[in-house]
């Protein structure tokens, strides 16, 4: 600018009408100019063609007022932390004084739009149409620019407090007269929250500034309102859900936004809204993922919830993050030790059936109940409980599946009908991940619970064979004197596992049956006389019951008496035929008198047999009943044990036994710790088996050897698999075979060197 | 003491009493039953012939059919007769 008398008065009279040019000034915008002087100021710049200079300067002068003072003092309110967050003031008093400030600034920007307009300026500060424009631009740059790393905690507890001020869930603390973020009765906490929004409005700084703000805080209540509803709740809340978010997230942010001139309100509420339901179904499925477990185990109740779930999943990500949860809960939760096999049994039923609910293809199943599977595989008991639990009384999942049985094999020619071309669909993704990958989609279509459990262990007979001990032992311990009933169950079973499989079975139960008539036929015999003890026998096929466990007893006289009457009765009734006993086996119903107390119980035959020679004489050496009653004394000495811990009995001294006549109350209340009769198994147990079944190849392997003289483990192997193997239950392995011939080495039977086995000479 | 046995349930397996423990014929034990049937005992009982060999009944009736010419015993191939003892 040149330093002529004209230039020097033009300069004075821009510092006159544009305060902000002059350094110092207190920036205040005076309207003591005329209108004459303003036009003298237009002509001369127009003249000099300095307008657009003018203009330029005065804009850097506001952009420097802005950086210097003006904004480092609005950031400088949010510095002030130790506000609580209750107070609205702290945001408020922030933007007032902003927005002050604004106001000023906006007075100089009319003046040089006022100047622009007269001197014709075409060009305006970054493209702008009009100056306030660019004020506005200049002062949302700044303010960004500034922008400490933390602010949004404060918009946040701002925006909080104003979300709970508003929220109609807890209408109730503001109906009530207080205010939920002042707690006074009368405030004007909505006036401010209403004059902070319209001013960030007009400033265009709301969606700058908060809009982030909004978002964030949007998520947060929705996942807190949502993580609330879910609580211990499995009811169907997404419709509900929906409608909350239109009815109260999104009514509210459009409150917010109300002052907005910047944006389409309708528009930038639609964008909302297609986020935050998205954020809604990904948070609500989230949240039910993780209480999956829970939703499974109390199914059916939990229906609802996993209707909810199955409507999610096509929405969002989350099946991966699903199956790897689910499993997670399931190991940690279901899949140890605490935890008894029927109730891991009940678990699995119910994730069978929350799965197919969830994804009625069986993909996400199959990768779920995988590791049950092993698990269970593992558990001793598994398939005693399952069998034993499919044919239970009462209300119990897999009997129920057991009955379902004829309704389904009924529908199968239905879902073939429905497996055609047109309407077929691919697997999900998921099934080309899945460790297992499944070999027939068919097969998965119906899901029948029985059969996958049998097909954890890949047969039949292994089940078959369990339920034909558990139904030796009920049958032999009397318990279930309702032949009918188990001939019910036992047909259900066959239209599952077969007919021939349970052959078996049916020939026990039809022991039963005859028994009982046999019985009657002997007793009705004028021969018979069942004066001593009343015996009831239990006749079986021995060739179609389980093997026994083999014990030796030797029953009381006049016991032994009776059953060869027994016999004599059978013999004659059944000609060319008699009986074998099983002594130790049965159920003996005793009464005992003594001086002072008497007892009624059920016991084995081996612990009547012992008060029958206790009765006779009062006191035994352990030796001496050992040998009448032809058992080992260790045996005995265990048996006794249950009439001592009864009272009855006692050890008078080392080895002797006398009968307790009156009750020592001294004795400790006794502590039934009976290894009772009742817990055991009469059958022989699997190991017990495979025993016998060794013994039995053990002379095949004599014979090979005397022949071969020296032979190899594999080559013993491969004979005894030719030859000894078709009969056994089990094929065994090689190195079952080595355990069991190292035994042999182990007691001299047998030599082994060079790697061959040959016998001694 | 006085010891009152209320009821003695005992158990016991049923067997023919013969001289050997299967059926020449089918190889099956006389305890369990002939190929032909499902049940034991009265269901598919045994039979003697007069040379003292016994099979059960079915499969001695089945063989004998199977023979054009002579009845004999599969066992000692004397005469088959019908002990009816
Ligand atoms: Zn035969
Ligand atoms: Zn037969
Ligand atoms: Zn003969």
């Amino acid at each position: 600018m040149d330093e002529s008398p004209d230039s020097k008065k033009a300069w004075a009279l821009s510092q006159k009408i544009f305060p902000i040019l002059n350094d110092f000034s207190t920036c205040n915008q005076e309207d003591t100019f005329f209108k004459s002087q303003f036009e003298e100021l237009c002509n001369y710049m127009q003249a000099n063609g300095l307008q657009d200079f003018l203009q330029q300067l005065i804009i850097n002068q506001v952009e420097k007022r802005f950086r210097d003072e003006i904004v480092p003092a609005f950031w400088s309110y949010f510095q002030k932390s130790e506000l609580h967050n209750k107070d609205l003031n702290q945001f408020y008093n922030a933007v007032k004084s902003l927005y002050d400030n604004y106001k000023e600034m906006d007075k100089i920007t009319s003046g040089l739009e006022l100047f622009r307009q007269c001197t014709h300026v075409t060009k305006i500060p970054y493209n702008e149409k009009t100056i306030n424009n660019a004020l506005k631009l200049i002062l949302k740059a700044t303010v960004l620019a500034q922008s400490p790393l933390n602010y949004q905690a404060v918009t946040l507890s701002f925006y909080e407090t104003a979300l709970r001020i508003e929220d109609v869930d807890s209408y109730l603390g503001f109906d009530s007269g207080h205010c939920a973020a002042c707690d006074q009765d009368s405030c004007n906490c909505l006036h401010l929250l209403q004059e902070t929004n319209r001013k960030l409005s007009e400033m265009n700084l709301l969606e700058p500034l908060v809009g982030q703000t909004f978002t964030n805080l949007s998520h947060k209540y929705i996942y807190t309102h949502i993580q609330k509803m879910c609580k211990d709740n499995y009811d169907s809340f997404i419709t509900r859900l929906e409608t909350w978010l239109h009815t109260v997230v999104i009514v509210w942010l459009r409150k917010m936004y109300s002052f907005d001139t910047s944006i389409c309100l309708n528009e930038a509420m639609d964008t909302f809204q297609t986020k935050l339901v998205n954020y809604l179904y990904n948070s609500y499925t989230k949240i039910r993922i993780n209480q999956l477990f829970n939703i499974v185990i109390e199914y059916p109740e939990s229906l609802p919830a996993l209707e909810d779930i199955r409507l999610c999943l096509p929405r969002t990500d989350l099946k991966p993050l699903l199956m790897k949860k689910l499993q997670r809960a399931m190991e940690t939760r279901l899949l140890h030790h605490g935890v008894s096999t029927a109730d891991i049994l009940t678990a699995y039923v119910a994730t069978i059936k929350s799965l197919k609910v969830l994804d009625p293809t069986g993909v996400l199943l199959e990768s779920v109940t995988d590791p049950i599977h092993q698990y269970l595989r593992e558990r001793e008991d598994t398939v005693r409980c399952v069998m034993s639990s499919l044919t239970e009384e009462g209300p119990n999942d897999l009997a129920e599946e057991l009955h379902k049985r004829g309704a389904v094999d009924e529908n199968i020619n239905v879902e073939d009908g429905d497996d055609d071309w047109e309407t077929w669909t691919p697997d999900p993704i998921e099934a080309a991940v899945s460790p297992n990958p499944p070999k027939d989609v068919g097969s998965r279509r119906n899901v029948d619970i029985i059969s996958m459990l049998v097909d954890i262990y890949g047969s039949n007979e292994l089940f078959v064979n369990e339920y034909r001990n558990l139904l030796a032992d009920r049958l032999l311990s009397q318990y279930t004197s309702d032949t009918e009933k188990e001939i019910r169950y036992l047909e259900l079973l066959k239209l599952k596992f077969g007919d021939s499989n349970l052959h078996f079975c049916e020939v026990m139960l039809k022991d039963v049956v005859d028994s009982k008539r046999i019985n009657q036929r002997i007793k009705e015999d004028s021969e018979y006389s069942e004066s001593i003890v009343p015996l009831s026998t239990l006749i079986v096929s021995q060739q179609f019951w389980p093997p026994f466990k083999e014990e030796k007893l030797e029953l009381h006289s006049k016991v032994a008496e009776q059953i060869k009457q027994f016999t004599a009765g059978f013999e004659t009734l059944k000609g060319s035929r008699t009986l074998c006993w099983k002594n130790h086996l049965g159920v003996v119903n005793i009464e005992i008198e003594l001086n002072d107390r008497t007892f009624n119980l059920s016991v084995s035959p081996m612990q009547a047999t012992i008060l029958m020679h206790f009765q006779d004489k009062d006191t035994w050496q352990l030796e001496e009943l050992s040998n009448v009653m032809q058992c080992t004394a260790s045996l005995l000495r265990r048996k006794i044990s249950f009439w001592i811990s009864h009272g009855i009995l006692s050890e008078t001294s080392i080895d002797m036994f006398s009968v307790q006549n009156v009750e020592n109350k001294n004795l400790a209340k006794v502590v039934f710790c009976d290894e009772d009769f009742e817990a055991e198994s009469a059958m022989a147990s699997v190991q017990d088996q495979k025993d016998e079944e060794f013994q039995n190849i053990w002379t095949y392997i004599v014979g090979m050897l005397k022949n071969l003289d020296s032979l190899p483990l594999d080559r013993i192997h491969h004979m005894l698999k030719m030859f000894a193997f078709q009969g056994l239950t089990t094929e065994c392995s090689p190195s079952e075979l080595k355990v069991f011939l190292d035994r042999k080495v182990r007691k001299r039977l047998l030599i082994f060197s060079n790697n061959l086995y040959t016998l001694p000479k | 003491m006085k010891v009152t046995i209320k009821q003695w349930s005992g158990v016991a397996s049923w067997k023919w009493v013969a001289n050997d423990d299967n059926c020449g014929i089918c190889r099956m034990p006389f305890d369990s039953c002939c190929p032909d049937c499902k049940l034991p005992g009265d269901d598919c009982p045994l039979v003697w012939g007069q040379c003292s060999h016994c099979f059960h009944m079915h499969c001695i009736v089945k063989w004998l059919q199977s023979q054009t010419v002579n009845q004999q015993c599969p066992m000692c191939r004397q005469e088959w007769k019908f002990n009816n003892k």
